[in-house]
């Protein structure tokens, strides 16, 4: 439980002092003062028929009020010269937590970039993330609103439909007030791509003896930590960049391993788009459709066995005599876990 | 749904993966060798990641960055997490095109949310002034005339507003085209005058604006976007902008202003006259006009009630922020839309999120992690606060 703070909303001293002198109902709010007690102790309270105190100005309150009529020039509009205008120094919006920075977010012009080199130019999804340095999935995520911005202008200049007007004015404002990054030469990396997660298993230390010889390398120390722990070689995001380095190292110009990094992440890219289609296929294939002209059947073959020793396996397909419905028990979440 | 495992990632550079395989930190006792013949392992390094500590107690209410409502508002489309809840719950967010009405729905990575354009707009916008009802359409007009002290004093203002920050940006832009001119002073004091213009024109805009009530009106006011429209696109194609074409542009920007009945017909004669003084000018001097208005012209083309290509270009873009960012008396914001007070000191997205700002759309690309001295949960909290509340709520047996 956690620590109780004393001196809540229900005070009966104080509850007391007001009822007290009983008031008659004709006089002002401010004349209703507790007899046996000096005035200045009270706080005032000028809603004529709550006992609630108000509650008081504290000193850190009047020591906000008083930064805030301080710095209102700065801080009330975005001042047009400024690109970012936090609190705290530099890119911390929070004075006192020195460990979270307001990060750059890319800019319209590199969204743009980013675009073209996928939908216009064609490349593979890694040799972009690589050249800019970019998350893989951020470049993803960016095509995948840029269409859909591109389909609401379509939308709204083409058809003499009222389209929904995009919102430009809140877009150039937000730009101004963020730090930013265009993603052109000479800039900072934007973010690391290559990043892999901290196992929980590996958080602990061991203590390994091994022979003095040996060496022992990261694929080793994995298989330390747990015989299912992966290496990091294993985890990378873009191993052919890892492939590309080596060629480096091994002497290959660095121009031509540029065009084999290129060719193989476009290639892993066409493969798992291969895999994903056959995927679809197969599971189009188990289902028999049957189109009624009003409602379209879809079969599919199921086990009905398949329920697991409960007989709530989560593959289970229908009701089941005996099991009960779990679904109305106290406490059971039935927010949706994930859509479409 | 809080863990005391948070999230952390370690950059792991390629380079490095390639040219090592890690057991350069294991010779010698175990812990790397130190500037012996051979390899030095504190010249050995995996860029990219920074000395400081990982932050693991910031990362206390990671967990809370993943419900629907929290992200909208980091996303900055709402001004609190309650405002993004309320939104949640009034059916304004799609999460991957459906609509979701659970504000707690626990975002997976790759997950689009889409928050209604016109909520996040009045959620960051700033809100109409309750007293000085120069945002109420008056019921009558003699109404409207007493009320025109008060009344036309705050939309002028606010008309003012626009377009003296309509005309800071475009002033900027001409800057160039100014220094080419002959007499800067003669031209500096055209763009006052064409700006004053622009002033006049946007109040008279708004006095009519007041009065709509009839959808005939309405009909009338997009009719006249459409023309603007037309008029910017025509203006954005040309590289090079010629007399017809000024003309053209000056022509549609009276029939605009007829249109609407807002000139008086003293304004549109005063065009006519002009473009029959151009026509005039132009078969006298024949090719002659089109240098003379880009060279030292300009005085001869602003006698002539004509507008110069720094002039047309300033009247553009003022004419596009205008479309863009009309006064609209409907909207449940202050129009022209500007940003909330004290918004900029806390605007910030964190990078599990992108945001296409838009058409108010974000996608929650990944958990928030912690890196080396760096978390992404956003908390005002000191590191020594976090870890008592981490120690509190999370270790205690």
């Amino acid at each position: 439980m956690p620590p109780r703070i004393r001196g809540g909303s229900c005070q009966p001293q104080l509850l007391l002092n007001y009822l007290e002198p009983a008031p008659s109902s004709i006089l002002p709010s401010a004349a209703i003062i507790p007899l046996h007690r000096p005035t200045a102790s009270l706080p005032k309270c000028n809603r004529a028929f709550s006992t609630t105190p108000a509650p008081q100005i504290t000193k850190l309150r009047r020591a906000f009020k008083e930064w805030c009529e301080e710095n209102e020039e700065m801080f009330r509009q975005h001042p047009r010269d400024r690109h970012m205008n936090y609190i705290g120094t530099g890119s911390r919006p929070f004075p006192n937590n020195p460990n979270f920075r307001s990060e750059p977010v890319l800019s319209s012009e590199a969204r743009k970039m980013i675009w073209e080199a996928i939908m216009v130019k064609g490349m593979p999804l890694k040799a972009v993330s690589a050249e800019f340095h970019v998350d893989m999935r951020r470049v993803a995520a960016v095509v995948r609103m840029m269409e859909i911005e591109k389909k609401y202008e379509r939308e709204v200049t083409n058809t003499c439909r009222q389209g929904q007007p995009l919102a430009h004015v809140y877009a150039r404002a937000i730009e101004k007030m963020l730090p930013r990054q265009d993603l052109r030469d000479g800039e900072d990396k934007f973010e690391p791509i290559n990043d892999i997660h901290v196992h929980s298993y590996t958080m602990q230390q061991l203590f390994v003896p091994t022979s003095e010889s040996r060496e022992f390398t990261r694929a080793d120390a994995a298989k330390a930590f747990g015989e299912h722990i992966l290496p990091p070689d294993a985890k990378m995001r873009i191993p052919e960049l890892v492939q590309m380095e080596k060629n480096i190292a091994e002497g290959m110009d660095e121009r031509d391993a540029r065009g084999h990094f290129i060719k193989e992440a476009a290639e892993s890219e066409q493969a798992f788009a291969e895999k994903q289609r056959a995927r679809a296929v197969a599971a189009e294939g188990r289902k028999t459709r049957v189109n009624t002209g009003r409602f379209e059947f879809r079969f599919e073959k199921i086990n009905a066995e398949d329920v697991g020793p409960t007989g709530r396996a989560r593959k289970a397909v229908g009701w089941r005599y005996g099991a009960p419905h779990m679904d109305r028990r106290r406490g059971e979440v039935k927010i949706p876990t994930h859509v479409g | 749904m809080f863990t005391r495992r948070s999230l952390a990632a370690i950059n792991m550079d390629p380079a490095y993966m390639a040219r090592h395989d890690g057991s350069e930190q294991a010779t010698g006792r175990g812990s790397g060798q130190k500037s012996r013949k051979g390899l030095d392992v504190s010249n050995v390094r995996n860029e990219g990641n920074s000395t400081n500590p990982t932050p693991y107690m910031q990362m206390m209410f990671a967990p809370m960055e993943r419900r629907l409502d929290i992200a909208i508002f980091r996303a900055l489309f709402a001004s609190s997490a309650r405002q993004a809840r309320q939104f949640v719950l009034h059916g304004a967010v799609t999460v991957n095109g459906k609509k979701m009405t659970y504000p707690g729905y626990l975002l997976n990575p790759g997950d689009m949310f889409q928050v209604e354009i016109e909520r996040v707009m009045a959620a960051t916008g700033k809100p109409k002034k309750k007293s000085g009802g120069s945002q109420k359409a008056p019921k009558n007009t003699e109404a409207n005339e007493n009320a025109e002290g008060e009344e036309g004093q705050a939309a002028e203002g606010e008309a003012a507003e626009t377009v003296e920050s309509a005309a800071e940006g475009a002033t900027e832009g001409a800057v160039e085209g100014v220094a080419e001119a002959a007499d800067t002073e003669a031209v500096k004091s055209k763009h006052f005058e064409t700006l004053k213009e622009l002033k006049i024109r946007a109040q008279r805009i708004m006095k009519v604006k007041n009065q709509f009530i009839r959808a005939k009106e309405k009909k009338a006011l997009r009719k006249m976007l459409v023309q603007v429209k037309e008029t910017l696109e025509r203006g954005r194609k040309a590289d090079d902008p010629t007399v017809a074409e000024m003309d053209q542009a000056e022509r549609q920007l009276t029939d605009l202003l007829s249109g609407l009945s807002l000139s008086s017909n003293q304004h549109s004669t005063e065009a006519k006259k002009a473009r029959i003084e151009l026509k005039r000018q132009q078969a006298i001097q024949g090719p002659d006009i089109k240098k003379s208005l880009v060279g030292g012209g300009t005085i001869r083309s602003a006698q002539l009630g004509l507008l110069t290509p720094n002039q047309r270009n300033v009247l553009l873009k003022a004419l596009q922020l205008e479309a863009e960012n009309p006064y609209d008396s409907s909207k449940p914001y202050a129009t022209p839309w500007k940003p909330r007070d004290w918004m900029s000191p806390f605007a910030f997205i964190p990078r599990y999120l992108e945001v296409n700002q838009k058409i108010c759309a974000a996608v929650y690309l990944r958990h928030p992690v912690a890196r080396p001295g760096l978390s992404e949960v956003p908390t005002p909290f000191a590191p020594s606060v976090s870890q008592l509340a981490f120690n509190w709520y999370l270790r205690r047996g």
